[in-house]
């Protein structure tokens, strides 16, 4: 596929022992069209998260991306940013929802502030020019922009995530990654951000790269899904082929650990 | 502001406890109290004296507890007694004279090695594992496991005797009477810079361990993440979302290391015979002046419990989250 | 608990500090072999530099300075341990039974260890050792456990609020046993590391301490440690009359076993949160970067 937004090929990431490795993710392949939502599915420790860090270079050691790897977004080699090259593509191209919803903005800085630095790193934007985006912003997720003046504690665990959420749209980024965005909330605001994400890409036209082990979830809210099994890619395709005829045994034995799916959503 | 008030009341039962065991110490000693307490006066205190000095410290006749709330009286209206060494002068005259060279001492020391500590952990923590990281952790558990005591002594050592740089004792030059002159004020400056040094080594490493730990717990948790996500300098990453929320526990842990703090300035002053509440103290131990004794733990104490509760209201300033709820 | 011993054999900072406090203990133990002098007769001409015959020099009133030092070790390292063993006991003790037990006996002793904790904790001692008089080492082993536990009970308090969590703690629980053996058999092994520190830690604060309160003459002068060395030697105001090895010899053995201590205190730490762990791993990482096997 050569019209792929991001492109991810032969991706070997390996996390660096004394003595010996543990290769987390192995030659993993996928890519992901303009405006799609892809799915990575699979139990915890198969290495989903390791690649959604990766997509945005966030690992530290002792992981390490192994030589041979590739990772392309809208044709631009993303191993091969330099440091500068690196911090403007970050939020601009890519932006992150992270797993815990109640951890993911900084305790000690106001919304405003923690809308101010992307904006002003990014576009050089002044003050107010930040204010008026933040507040268009807020607006997008349901949030009433006088707000931006309080700290995070301040609101409930699903108004944090949508904030984060619209965070993300600040710089209009081509990718979003969202890693377990909904784990540490209730099913209602669940399914309530899930809509809101699903309505913001119809408007805005980013793809999703869609992180979960809830396999409901994923085949509701994803067109195409990969599943994952210690460190590889072991089948992807369209969401219905995947849910109706795998072809892995272990998705088959994933769709049979969820009962309740078999006609439940999608029949 | 429930917050604080709570920590006032506490503080003020943390007082109380001092003046208790100041007040049962004597008393659950063999012998006659009375006459420990004030023995090593011999026969010089005048007779009348020694009946003032038996009042505030509660020797009256009566139940234990009216000693007690005698004596307790006698500490919140600021009476401590006089000194049996530099009779009559009171042990308030004295140790608050005492007081002004240790909040001087300890007060600057504080503030620089907390600064210092919490920078040199952060940056060592930012960079784990790097050559400055092993330099700076090592270098912060030497200068923590060694006594004040012996801090103190080798740099008197070095810099008083062998270098002779610095002066190798008092808080100015005994020729210079204390007034608003510029050679006043650096004659204090150059007598204070081998007790601050040194202060400063013995404290410096262990905000820096403490900060280091912190911040390193921190390093993994989603907002510092997502602040690298977001394309943000390494700086200020660093600063406003990592060392910024790391520098919580270690102000609270700073409430504690206070403790620390007093003991070495203690040992500090002895050394350098600077002229603060240790040295008062030590002279008094040699002389066995208990009421000044008594007095330096109150004094002590009441420091420590400003001290803390500074430190609290520091907190609450550093942490949103105890602003709004109260 | 095997755990800690098998990561202690491959840290190289517990090596290293376990080396030095060894070194110290056998010194102190192998005294009488160690030096022909008797630490507390006059051996010699007061205040001899070090020499052949003296290799420590000499005290004021004549003594050797070496033999003091090797018997001095003997005191300073007995209380050390005597004190931070009776610190931990206490410590370990409050801190189990607050957090396991919870509720009114958790609001008493989480009180008390608060109160101690504000008062400032060496003109307490002072306090109390001045009126004890010339205190022994074993009397000032005993005032420091007495009175230095709180930091101890703190933290262990912490950890066993999240250790009686878990589902082992619950199953002992449903089986029925009786309170005394779940703190004693299920929580204290899995706070042990907790108070591995917390020991070596009170050994560290109780030399240091002993030595204080002896330098500042609440010791008894007759007895020999490294405290009293320096309480003497500073009477003697040794440096102003040039006798540095008089006060450098106890400073400089304070120093090693300080650093010791710390050594062997930072490595169980270090073991025991492994997010503070640096080690082997990220040399290897590193060498991997550099020969261009991978990347960030």
């Amino acid at each position: 596929m050569s019209d792929a937004l991001l492109s991810v090929r032969n991706l070997t990431i390996d996390y660096i022992g004394a003595e010996t490795d543990f290769r987390a993710v192995d030659d993993v392949s996928f890519d992901v069209a303009p405006g799609e939502v892809f799915g990575l599915a699979g139990e915890s420790g198969c290495g989903k998260s390791t690649i959604a860090f990766a997509v945005s270079r966030l690992h530290g050691p002792p992981a390490l991306i192994r030589k041979g790897s590739e990772i392309r977004l809208a044709g631009r080699d993303v191993l091969g940013l330099d440091k500068r090259a690196l911090a403007d593509f970050r939020w601009r191209e890519v932006a992150m929802v992270f797993q815990s919803a109640m951890n993911s903005l900084n305790p000690v800085l106001r919304i405003e502030e923690q809308f101010y630095d992307v904006l002003r790193t990014h576009t050089g934007c002044t003050r107010k020019e930040a204010r008026d985006r933040t507040a268009e912003m807020l607006t997008l997720v349901d949030i009433r922009p006088e707000r931006m003046r309080d700290y995070p504690h301040q609101f409930s665990g699903g108004m944090r995530q949508r904030i984060v959420i619209a965070i993300c749209m600040a710089l209009d980024p081509k990718l979003v990654v969202m890693d377990e965005p909904t784990t540490a909330l209730d099913v209602v605001v669940q399914r309530e951000i899930l809509q809101r994400i699903d309505e913001l890409r119809r408007q805005r036209g980013f793809s999703v790269l869609f992180i979960t082990h809830d396999l409901g979830l994923m085949v509701q809210f994803c067109d195409r899904i990969g599943v994952m099994l210690s460190g590889r890619m072991v089948e992807q395709g369209p969401s219905e082929a995947i849910f109706r005829t795998p072809r892995h045994d272990y998705t088959k034995r994933l769709w049979a650990s969820f009962p309740s799916l078999k006609g439940g959503v999608l029949g | 502001m429930l917050f604080l008030l709570r920590r006032i009341l506490f503080y003020l039962a943390a007082f109380i406890a001092a003046a208790t065991i100041n007040f049962f110490l004597p008393r659950l000693m063999p012998g006659d109290p009375v006459a420990l307490m004030f023995s090593s006066a011999g026969s010089e205190l005048p007779p009348e004296s020694l009946e003032a000095l038996k009042l505030t410290f509660g020797f009256v006749d009566g139940p234990l507890w009216e000693q007690y709330l005698t004596y307790l009286s006698s500490i919140f209206t600021g009476d401590l007694g006089v000194s049996v060494k530099y009779f009559p002068l009171p042990v308030t005259d004295l140790l608050g004279r005492a007081l002004l060279w240790t909040v001087g001492l300890v007060g600057t020391a504080t503030l620089i090695s907390f600064a210092l500590g919490s920078f040199l952990g952060m940056v060592a923590a930012w960079r784990r594992g790097s050559r400055l990281d092993v330099v700076v952790s090592v270098s912060a558990i030497f200068a923590t496991s060694i006594p004040a005591v012996v801090t103190s002594l080798v740099a008197l050592f070095v810099f008083g005797f062998t270098l002779g740089w610095f002066p190798t004792g008092y808080a100015h030059d005994p020729a210079l009477d204390p007034s608003f002159s510029l050679a006043f004020f650096a004659s204090v400056a150059h007598h204070a810079i081998l007790p601050l040094v040194t202060l400063c080594f013995v404290l410096t490493g262990g905000f820096t361990v403490t900060m280091r730990n912190n911040m390193i717990n921190l390093l993994g948790q989603d907002y510092v993440v997502m602040a690298r996500a977001k394309g943000l300098s390494d700086r200020r990453v660093m600063v406003w979302y990592a060392a910024r929320n790391a520098l919580l526990p270690t102000v609270s842990s700073l409430a504690i290391a206070l403790g620390t703090v007093l003991g070495g300035s203690l040992v500090t002053e002895v050394v350098f015979n600077y002229p603060g509440l240790g040295n008062t103290l030590y002279q008094a131990i040699l002389a066995r002046d208990y009421p000044v004794i008594q007095g330096q733990l109150l004094v002590m104490t009441a420091a420590m419990l400003v001290s803390n509760f500074l430190v609290d209201v520091s907190y609450v300033l550093l942490d949103p989250r105890l602003k709004g709820s109260g | 608990m095997g755990q800690l011993l098998i990561g202690l054999r491959r840290n190289r900072k517990a090596l290293v500090g376990l080396a030095i406090v060894l070194l110290i203990v056998l010194v102190a133990v192998a005294a009488p072999l160690l030096t022909e002098y008797n630490p507390a007769g006059r051996t010699g001409r007061p205040h001899q530099p070090p020499s052949a015959e003296h290799i420590l020099g000499t005290t004021r009133l004549g003594q050797d300075v070496w033999a003091r030092l090797i018997y001095g070790a003997q005191t300073s390292l007995a209380v050390g341990f005597a004190a931070g063993l009776l610190i931990t006991v206490v410590g370990t003790t409050l801190g189990i039974i607050a957090g396991y037990r919870g509720g009114k006996t958790d609001e008493v002793i989480s009180f008390l260890t608060n109160m101690v904790l504000v008062v400032p904790n060496l003109p307490l001692l002072l306090v109390i050792a001045s009126f004890v008089g010339q205190a022994g080492p074993m009397v000032i082993a005993l005032i420091l456990g007495l009175t230095s536990w709180a930091w101890g009970a703190r933290v262990t308090r912490a950890e066993t609020l999240s250790v009686k969590q878990r589902d082992f703690v619950k199953a002992a629980e449903m089986m029925g046993e009786p309170q005394w053996r779940i703190m004693a058999f299920e929580i204290f092994p899995n706070v042990f590391s907790i108070v591995g520190i917390n020991f070596i830690g009170s050994v560290i604060f109780a030399v240091i301490t002993e030595a204080t309160l002896e330098f500042l003459g609440l010791g008894d002068p007759n007895v020999i440690s490294w405290g009293t060395m320096l309480y003497n030697a500073q009477k003697a105001s040794a440096l102003s009359v040039g006798a540095w090895w008089d006060i450098l010899a106890p400073c400089l053995a304070l120093a090693l076993l300080g650093i010791g201590l710390s050594l062997l205190n930072f490595a169980v730490d270090e073991i025991a949160n492994p997010r503070l762990r640096t080690g082997g791993r990220l040399a290897r990482w590193s060498s991997l970067i550099r020969s261009g096997e991978g990347r960030l």
